[in-house]
């Protein structure tokens, strides 16, 4: 059954024809267009599909849009224009965090969901915000100095 | 008479006694005994209709009422195995002494019940007894579907001989001795089914008996909800106080304010049976998940609110191992609060915080929300524990939301530790559960 579904996506409002269990991801790249957010392991087990809804960091691969309606969403397209996003992506590229960067857009939406609700993590902050994102490339200690390095303001 | 055979007779006479009294102080209470009132035959209660199909399928054929009916008995549950045709049995219940498969149940003539006629349908509903003579077990819950009328037990039947006939025979049980002897299920069925049709309660409402016709004789709660006796039958002395089946816990539906249904408002019990979630109070998972998608969320809202009608009266029995309250929100800091499992951290922080929240209220879902919930207020976690297991999938009007199963992404020692952090941090005891009590429960559901 399709239904015509509208969200608040990055400030727009977005209009469109999907059934209402389509994981929110699905309408992101497929129906949308919006192919930063990555498809990793569909199980909300990888964080490579992470974004924001209410400024909170969630796995949108099993997120219905039926529960996302009348939400603010953000996705990695736009969190560049919220003040912690742009500071965790001048701090990853600053310090070269990226390797193959398939992983990235979930570390990033995760990273900046934690400075805005915690502005001076410490270590176990940062466990406890990025351990469902997962990089095969072993970025984390570049990621884990990126945040630390955003949150301080302090350039490298 | 010689004086031998004297005390020969009264040896007799006193065992008999002794196990008459034996039989009677085990078999307990009804399960409408509670209630008190008189009890008149069906014909003779002019109140209102307790029994069959509500007003708007009054006119129906009869195979839409035995299609109501039948849900409302959630026999497809039972007689499904997931991923195959429905009605064509097969379903393993795995018990201590072996494992149990369910019947097929489409009308085809060799391998379901094609062959049987009306009275043989009524003997194995009412009476647990098959076409060829042999007897059920009660997994068969018969000794509940027994109270159904005869009408509706065969609207049933009409309603399955509509249905496409499968072939497909169950496998053999695995039953050890002695429990593959069915004839001795004569005996068990002799004590414990009372094999009587439906008497309605005279100082009771009708909406009352409606609720209490369907709680009982077709939604078959306490076979679940009602602890059982040394005869493995229900013990209605605690009356829906709570039980462990097929290794989930089916939480206590009395009365009790505590730790029952007391303290539920009415729009709550509506909301979880109808939609399988009530706001503070968790979501219906596991087996309770299947009978609201399956039974439940099809009953006509007048017979949920007889249900809820007939559930308030039900006398409160205290599940003494549980809390008197279940626990506030969690603090929103991962810093604050229970942290007793480190393990058990690290795996809540990869695998569940984005869903859940590290407060318990979910930034995703309330259905997702754990705070309030008996499955983490429960010591034993034995419901976190399959939920984490197998996951978990409510329907809403609005689509479905899931949680994956993690029982292949983490092992037994993982998901005790995960476990014992949720109750600890979300409920107000921490449980201690070990990767073999985890190894346990992946044994117990039935599949």
């Amino acid at each position: 059954m399709h239904m015509a579904t509208v969200l608040t996506i990055n400030g727009e409002t977005k209009s469109f024809d999907a059934p209402p269990e389509m994981p929110l991801l699905w309408v992101l790249r497929d129906v949308l267009g919006m192919t930063g957010t990555k498809f990793g392991c569909g199980i909300a087990q990888c964080g490579a599909c992470t974004v924001h809804v209410d400024g909170k960091a969630v796995r949108s691969c099993v997120l219905p849009v039926s529960a996302v309606a009348n939400r603010a969403i953000t996705t990695i397209e736009h969190v560049g224009s919220t003040p912690a996003g742009a500071k965790v992506q001048k701090a990853w590229l600053d310090l070269e965090v990226i390797q193959c960067g398939y992983c990235q857009s979930g570390q990033i939406m995760s990273a900046a969901a934690l400075l805005a609700a915690t502005p001076s993590p410490d270590d176990s902050d940062i466990d406890a915000a990025m351990a469902g994102n997962i990089c095969r490339c072993g970025t984390y200690v570049r990621i884990r100095e990126a945040i630390k390095q955003a949150a301080s303001g302090r350039q490298s | 008479m010689s004086g031998k055979m004297r005390i020969l007779t009264s040896l007799v006479v006193i065992a008999i006694v002794v196990v008459a009294l034996g039989v009677w102080i085990i078999r307990g209470p009804g399960p409408l005994d509670f209630a008190g009132g008189p009890k008149v035959a069906l014909a003779d209660y002019r109140a209102g209709k307790p029994t069959g199909v509500p007003a708007k399928l009054e006119k129906a054929s009869l195979i839409e009422r035995g299609e109501y009916l039948a849900k409302a008995a959630d026999c497809m549950v039972c007689h499904t195995k997931p991923g195959e045709k429905e009605y064509a049995g097969g379903l393993g219940f795995k018990l201590p002494f072996g494992t149990l498969y369910s019947t097929n149940i489409t009308p085809d003539k060799d391998t379901g019940i094609g062959n049987y006629s009306d009275q043989d349908f009524l003997n194995a509903v009412q009476r647990g007894k098959r076409h060829d003579g042999a007897r059920l077990y009660p997994a068969m819950p018969y000794t509940s579907y027994t109270t159904m009328t005869n009408e509706d037990v065969l609207a049933v039947k009409a309603y399955l001989f509509s249905l496409p006939a499968v072939r497909a025979k169950p496998p053999e049980n695995t039953l050890s001795f002695p429990f593959n002897q069915r004839w001795a299920m004569m005996f068990w069925s002799a004590v414990f089914n009372p094999d009587t049709r439906f008497a309605p309660d005279a100082s009771k409402s009708p909406e009352w008996n409606r609720g209490a016709y369907l709680a009982e004789a077709l939604a078959h709660c306490g076979e679940c909800h009602t602890p059982r006796n040394l005869g493995f039958a229900l013990d209605n002395r605690k009356k829906f106080g709570g039980a462990i089946t097929a290794g989930w816990r089916a939480f206590n539906i009395s009365s009790d304010k505590a730790t029952g249904l007391g303290s539920w408002r009415d729009e709550d019990l509506v909301s979880y049976l109808s939609l399988g979630h009530a706001p503070g109070h968790g979501s219906a998972s596991g087996p309770m998940g299947e009978a609201v998608d399956h039974s439940f969320s099809q009953f006509a809202p007048e017979d949920i609110r007889s249900i809820v009608a007939y559930l308030r009266g039900v006398p409160p029995v205290p599940s003494t191992d549980l809390p008197a309250t279940t626990a506030p929100v969690a603090p929103a800091s991962h810093k604050d609060g229970v942290t007793a499992d480190a393990r058990g951290k690290k795996v809540f922080a990869s695998a569940c915080a984005s869903c859940h929240g590290w407060s318990g209220e979910s930034p995703v879902s309330p259905t997702a929300t754990l705070t309030g919930t008996w499955a983490v207020n429960d010591p034993a976690a034995t419901n976190v524990a399959q939920i984490v297991l197998s996951g978990t999938k409510r329907h809403t009007p609005d689509g479905a939301l899931s949680m994956p199963a993690f029982g292949n992404a983490y092992s037994d020692d993982e998901i005790a530790a995960v476990a014992n952090y949720v109750t600890a941090r979300f409920g107000t005891k921490g449980s201690k559960l070990t990767a073999k009590d985890v190894a346990e429960l992946r044994e117990q559901t039935a599949e």
